[in-house]
Order: C-alpha cells, then structure tokens, then sequence
C-alpha cells in the first residue's frame, strides 16, 4: 500500500465512522458534531486526491458554514437538544434503502473504471481559477443572483408575519 | 504532494493529544466531591432562572447566518481568482468586480429592510406585526443595543 | 512577467433577456427596500416593464444566426430556447398580475413578491437555453429556491407547509439530478449537452455510467415536471400555496423543466435513445394514469387541477419518449397549450376563490353568480380535457400522432384510456358549475385587471385550438437544436 492508500483507508474509517454515529446519536447537537467529522474526513479524501482547492471548499463551506448554519437552526427552533429519541421507526427500512444504493453505485463505478489507474497529479487552485473565469464566467455571476434570492428568503421567512 | 501537509497532520496529533492528555491528568490528579451547588450550570454565581435548553434564539440570527454563508462563499471564489489575478488582467478585475458587487447588492438588501436592526422592531413592513413585547422588554433591550 | 491570458470571447446578447431579468429584479429588490412605502401597483408596473423588455430582446433573437451556443458552450441560441422563453415571459406577466391582485386584495404586503417571481423567471428562461449541464443545475437551482420561498407567501399554515414539502423533497430531488451530472461526467469527460452527446455517438467504454447518468437526472427533472412516482409534493404544495403563485407555477415550472428535459434527453442522451425510450414510455403511462385516476377522488379544485397537471405531465413525456423533431415538436405545442390553459384556470380559481376556500362544493352554481367566469373555467376545463375545438385537443392529438409514427402505440392507448377517465372530472366541474344551485358564500371577485388577464390565455386557447398552424408554423424550425 502506498502512502496515499494508508490515508485515505484511515479518513475512510474516521469518516464512516463518524457518520454511523450522525445518525444513530440520540442527541442532535452531537450528531450535527459527528456531521464535521464526517465532512471533514471527505476533505481530507479530496486531498488524497489532490483537488486541493475542493478540500478547502469543503472545510470552509461544508465543516464552516453549512455546520454552524445547521447549528443556529437547532437553537432557533425549540428542536428539543438532549436526549430524545430522534428516529420515526422506519430504520430497518432505510438501512436497507442506503445499502442497496451502496451496493448498485459501488457495483456501476467498478463495472465503468474496472482496473483503470488514474495517478492523482495534482490540479493547482490557480488552474481552476482559470477554468471558472474563462469558461464557466455566465454561472459563476448567477451564483450571485442564487445567493440574493436565497437571502430574499431568509428576509422573507425571519419576518414576525406567524404567530 | 501529500507531504506538504505533514505539518498540519501533526499539529492536529499535537492538539489532540494535549487536549485529551490533560483532561485525563487532571481527572487523576484532582480530588472529586461534587456538591449540588458545583453542578449548577454556572451564571456569575447566580441561582439559574430558566433551563436554557428550552429558550429559543430570535430568529435574527438565522439572517445574520445566512449573510455569513453568503460572503463565505464569495470568499471561497477570491481564493483562485487571487491565484490568477495577473493572468487574468482586466477582464477576472471586472468579472470579480461585477460578482462582489452583486453580492453587495445582498448586504445593502439586508441592511435596508432592516435584518441587522438589533432593537425590538427588527425587519420591518411584516405583513401583520405580532403583538408587541411588553415596554419594559423594548427599554432594556433598546439601551443594550444602542 | 506572467502571460496574460486573453479574455475569452464573450456574446452576451443572447443571454440578455435573463440578464435584463435578473438585473431588474435587483433594481426593485433594492427600491422596494429602500422605499418602503412604494406601492404594489408601483412594482408591478415596474416588473411587467421588466419583464416586457425581455421579451422584446426575445423576440429579436428568434432571428439570431450567430454561433449555435455563446459563453463557451454554456448557452444555446436556437429558436427553440426562445420560443420557450416567449412562453415563460407570458406566464410571468400573468403571475405578476395575479400576485399582485391576490396580495392586494388580501391586504397583505408582500413587495418581495416582484423580485423573487423575476428571479424564478430568470432561472426558468435560462434553464430553457442552457447548453451545459452545470448552468441546467444552477438554473434548475436559482428556480427552485425562488419558487420555494413563493409557496409560503400566505399566512396560513398551509402554505408554510407547502414551502417546506416542496423544499425538502426539491432539495432531495437536486442531489439526484447532481449526481447524474457527476456521473455524466464521470462517463464521457464533460458536461457540455453537446459534448456528451458527442461522447456517446463514438464507441464508448463507459455506457452503464451515462445510462445512470440519464436515470439520476430523469429523476431529477421528473420531480421537477410532476411525474409519478415522483409527484407526492404536487397536490399538497398546489393546494397550500398562493393561489397566484400556484398559477405561476404550474405553467412556467412545467415548461421550464420540460424545456430542459427535452433538450438533455434529445441532444446529450439521443445516442442512448433505445435503451430511455421505453423508460420514459412506462413513465409516462403511469404518470397519466395515476393522475387521472386520483383527480377522480378530489374535492378541493386545488387539488384536482394539481392531479391533471401530473397526467398532463404524461401526456407530454408521450411526445418526448418519440425522441425525434416531430416528437420535440409536439411536446413543445404541448407545454404552450398546457401553460395557457392552466394559467387560465388558476386565474379563474383566484378570482372565485379568492379567500383561499377552494372546495368543489363552492363551485356550484357559479354561471348564476358569474356567467362570465363559470365561461371562462368551463373553456379551460375542456381545453385541458382536450376537446375540440381548444388547444389541449390540438396538443394531444399532435402528441398521439409523434408516438404513434415513432411506433410507441402502446403508451397512446393508455393515453387515450387516461383521457377518457380525465373527461370525467373536468366534466363533472362544468356540470357543477351549470347546473346546481349556487350556495350563499359563492362571491366571485369582479374585479376588471385580474378578468381581463384571464382573458388572454382563454383567447389563446381558443385560437391554437382552431388555428394550431399560428404555432406549428414557428415549429418547424423552434424544433431543431444547434449544439
């Protein structure tokens, strides 16, 4: 096994790991904590894979923003923090559901690469600047227009209109 | 390639060891007699009112967050622009120009209707203002704020 | 020194439509904040001036003979984006009309209504011309998040859990509709329509994978169009939400996903045609039979016009599953014919039905109360029934006709079946309204802006019912892709 092997088995099982405690903590805000874990170990993964500039996406966006967001909902509803039972009696059912999807994409991805061999080179940040401000220029100004309408919702929704 | 973040690696090993390691020293070392008053939650010696478990947050935060996730994504693009800056001339500067400005365009909507107003009427024109909170609320939280 | 890399050439004339869109909606975000006294009447001028331009620079591109896609592939410039475009303007000036009426009649003030209905108009006209999966996606986003919001306008608690159903389940549906175009482009290396496209005509390795591909994103855009099983969310968002943004929704959301569905699935995935043909076929047949049927059993008009619209969702996949320029054609008649006549009829049902109190029952004797409405509702019922002589009848003939010729005669009799059963409730509607009794709270709004806007989609209905030539005839050409 080569060096990047070895790190990339070792954030698989923190990873997997962690998400396996996301959904069965009894606790909300301890699973929203497994959730960084969790995500943070899919950054690590990408920097195996030497996309640099997506495991920094993913730490600041993901493990930053999206967590703390998450973490703001929990206290701005009355979502009751503690231990309280968080499950709907459907486990076997959607254990069931994600393995089979496991199963089917890990069984479509070895069918469609088989023993390909892709060496990781790696792909500087500055050449994805160059992909995003030359080809992808007219969606990287709409996302502007997606984050102002998703801010004119926010607005919208944090006004005192319900009871 | 990896290599580069050896360091990092191992400031977290570092971390993590230090954090773990000297909460089980002092576990061992110190003496444990808890009393009720020790495991009171701790406001400024005060007996706690409420259980804060049940206390919602005014629901300005949510817009604050929602600002923060905004411009955290427009920081997250001036990383490889910054990269770039030189080859891309004139033409990234206006596009990048273009983009902060129309994230701006955010903030100013925000600001004017009035999401960062931190006194008791925060974002106003609701279509059907709730009942207002008692006076008393409006001064103290008014004079904090101001 | 570091080489500088020259700009890339950039047209954007043929994005101008969606830029005066979005620029616009900013403009009265900004003043409705910074004026809070600014009228509704005030915005709603403003949007449909907006809105009015676009449609103008629209009109103009129909002749636009420049390169077939602008802004490095991402957008195509074929007739067929802005007959598609021209649709979905229409629809958004009627919603703006509709939106206002209702809020202001209401009493509520609602200025985000404007900025946020451009914002979903821009990602709806765009989602029609994008040439590259990741402007579908962030389109199919920018549409779906305006539309999210729109559902909740309403102090009911109805509404709110319109919004949240159509958020959550819409949210599920993009990280399908994102997988597909992660693994189509772990198959063919780009995400360009026309590159895969390109990619998949060639002998290729990875085909199981873009087969995948074309499933997540058919499941992406099916939750989108209102397929089955793919449709829990329609009757329940349909019935909470605004009855002015339901108008707006039903019509421009359908077509908007249906304009890209139809682009991806006959341009990038064409090469794969015989293998999603008779997917798409089984989907349609359940789609249309599943909606009908279950219209049958509603007592809210809401709700039933929300069951009709996913059968007519099957009714369009019929003439996309030909997978050929008659089939494009058809479905394309389709979707202008199905945004007049639903439009039309949410216009009708907020005139009625204004109070949000939309149970069947209170449509009975509504030609007594209302002879001019009860016309109207009874015009779009047919139509949407599809019996001659309105659009709808046009549209499902010219549907029946592509499937048959591509050799899909199986999924036409189901259609035909579905039809039949179809017939019944609308029927069932315009007998109610003929021939009952009208109760004591029956009090339809006679207000003249809203009536007249109602108006023009009946008049369209009729005229493409009897002159479907005045649309076949842009067909011909709005048919064919340029990739």
């Amino acid at each position: 096994m080569s060096s990047q092997e070895i790190v990339f088995v070792v954030l698989g099982i923190v990873g997997l790991g962690a998400a396996v405690r996301l959904v069965t903590a009894r606790n909300v805000v301890h699973a929203a904590l497994y959730l960084v874990v969790s995500l943070a170990m899919v950054g690590g993964t990408y920097l195996v894979l030497a996309a640099e500039f997506v495991a920094f996406v993913q730490v600041l966006i993901y493990v930053g923003a999206i967590v703390v967001l998450l973490l703001f909902s929990l206290m701005l509803t009355r979502a009751p923090i503690g231990r309280e039972a968080l499950d709907n009696q459907q486990r076997g059912i959607s254990a069931l559901v994600a393995l089979g999807i496991l199963a089917g994409l890990a069984f479509l991805i070895q069918d469609a690469f088989r023993d390909a061999r892709i060496e990781p080179d790696a792909t500087p940040t500055g050449a994805v600047g160059v992909s995003i401000f030359q080809n992808f220029v007219l969606p990287f100004e709409l996302v502007s227009v997606l984050l102002l309408a998703a801010l004119i919702g926010a607005v919208v929704l944090a006004r005192k209109d319900l009871p | 390639m990896l290599s580069d973040y050896l360091p990092i690696v191992l400031l977290a090993g570092v971390v993590a060891v230090f954090a773990v390691a000297s909460l089980a020293v002092s576990s061992m070392l110190r003496p444990s007699r808890p009393t009720p008053a020790k495991l009171m939650p701790y406001e400024c010696g005060i007996v706690p009112e409420r259980d804060p478990r049940g206390e919602r947050f005014p629901v300005k935060f949510y817009v604050v967050a929602m600002l923060f996730i905004v411009f955290d994504i427009e920081t997250i693009f001036l990383f490889p622009w910054a990269l770039t800056f030189r080859e891309l001339g004139l033409f990234g500067l206006i596009e990048m120009a273009v983009f902060i400005g129309l994230v701006f365009v955010a903030y100013a909507y925000v600001r004017m209707k009035g999401g960062l107003d931190w006194n008791v009427r925060g974002l106003r024109e609701g279509p059907s203002p709730v009942a207002e909170p008692p006076p008393v609320d409006r001064r103290r939280e008014v004079a904090g704020a101001r | 020194m570091i080489a500088q890399i020259s700009p890339p050439e950039l047209d954007f004339l043929p994005v101008a439509p969606e830029l005066v869109l979005a620029g616009g909606g900013m403009a009265i975000m900004l003043a409705e904040a910074a004026l809070p006294r600014v009228t509704s009447r005030v915005l709603l001028i403003a949007s449909l001036l907006i809105v009015a331009g676009a449609a103008g620079i629209t009109v103009a591109l129909w002749g636009w003979d420049g390169e077939p896609t602008v802004l490095a592939g991402m957008v195509a410039t074929d007739r067929f984006a802005v007959l598609i475009r021209g649709v979905l303007l229409a629809v958004a000036a009627i919603g703006a009309v509709y939106g206002h009426h209702q809020f202001d009649r209401a009493g509520e003030r609602r200025p985000e209504f404007f900025p946020l209905l451009l914002f979903a108009t821009t990602g709806m006209t765009l989602i029609a011309a994008a040439s590259d999966l990741i402007l579908t996606f962030l389109a199919l986003e920018i549409l779906s998040l305006s539309l999210y919001v729109l559902a909740g306008f309403s102090r009911r608690v109805t509404a709110s859990e319109a919004s949240m159903k159509y958020f959550l389940l819409g949210a599920f549906s993009s990280a399908f509709f994102l997988y597909g175009v992660a693994l189509a482009y772990g198959a063919t290396g780009t995400t360009s329509i026309g590159g895969i496209a390109r990619a998949l005509s060639g002998p290729s390795e990875g085909l199981p994978l873009a087969m995948v591909a074309a499933a997540l994103l058919a499941v992406g855009f099916s939750f989108k169009v209102a397929a089955v099983p793919f449709h829990m969310w329609t009757p329940d968002v349909y019935q909470g939400a605004p009855t002015a943004v339901v108008g707006f929704m039903s019509a421009a959301t359908k077509v908007a996903a249906f304009a890209a569905l139809i682009r991806v699935f006959n341009v990038a995935f064409l090469p794969l045609s015989w293998d999603w043909t008779p997917i798409v076929g089984v989907l349609a047949a359940v789609t249309m039979v599943v909606g009908s049927l279950l219209a049958i059993a509603q007592t809210d008009v809401k709700r039933m016009l929300a069951y009709s619209s996913i059968a007519h969702a099957g009714f369009i996949l019929t003439g996309v599953m030909a997978a050929n320029q008659e089939g494009i054609a058809s479905a394309t008649f389709y979707l202008v014919a199905y945004a007049l006549m639903i439009v039309g009829a949410f216009g009708v049902v907020l005139l009625v039905s204004g109070d949000e109190r939309t149970s069947l029952s209170s449509y009975a004797g509504l030609a007594v109360r209302s002879p001019l409405l009860a016309a109207l509702l009874s015009l779009f019922l047919l139509s949407l029934a599809g019996i001659p002589p309105t659009a709808g009848f046009m549209a499902k003939v010219s549907v029946f006709r592509a499937a048959v010729d591509a050799g899909h005669t199986w999924v036409v009799i189901v259609a035909v079946l579905a039809s039949v059963v179809a017939a019944f409730f609308y029927l069932r509607v315009i007998v109610l309204v003929y021939m009952k009794e009208p109760e004591e709270e029956l009090q339809p709004d006679r207000s003249p802006l809203p009536a007249l806007t109602v108006a023009v989609p009946a008049v369209a209905t009729l005229v493409l019912g009897v002159f479907p030539g005045l649309v076949f005839g842009l067909l011909e050409t709005a048919s064919i892709f340029r990739w």
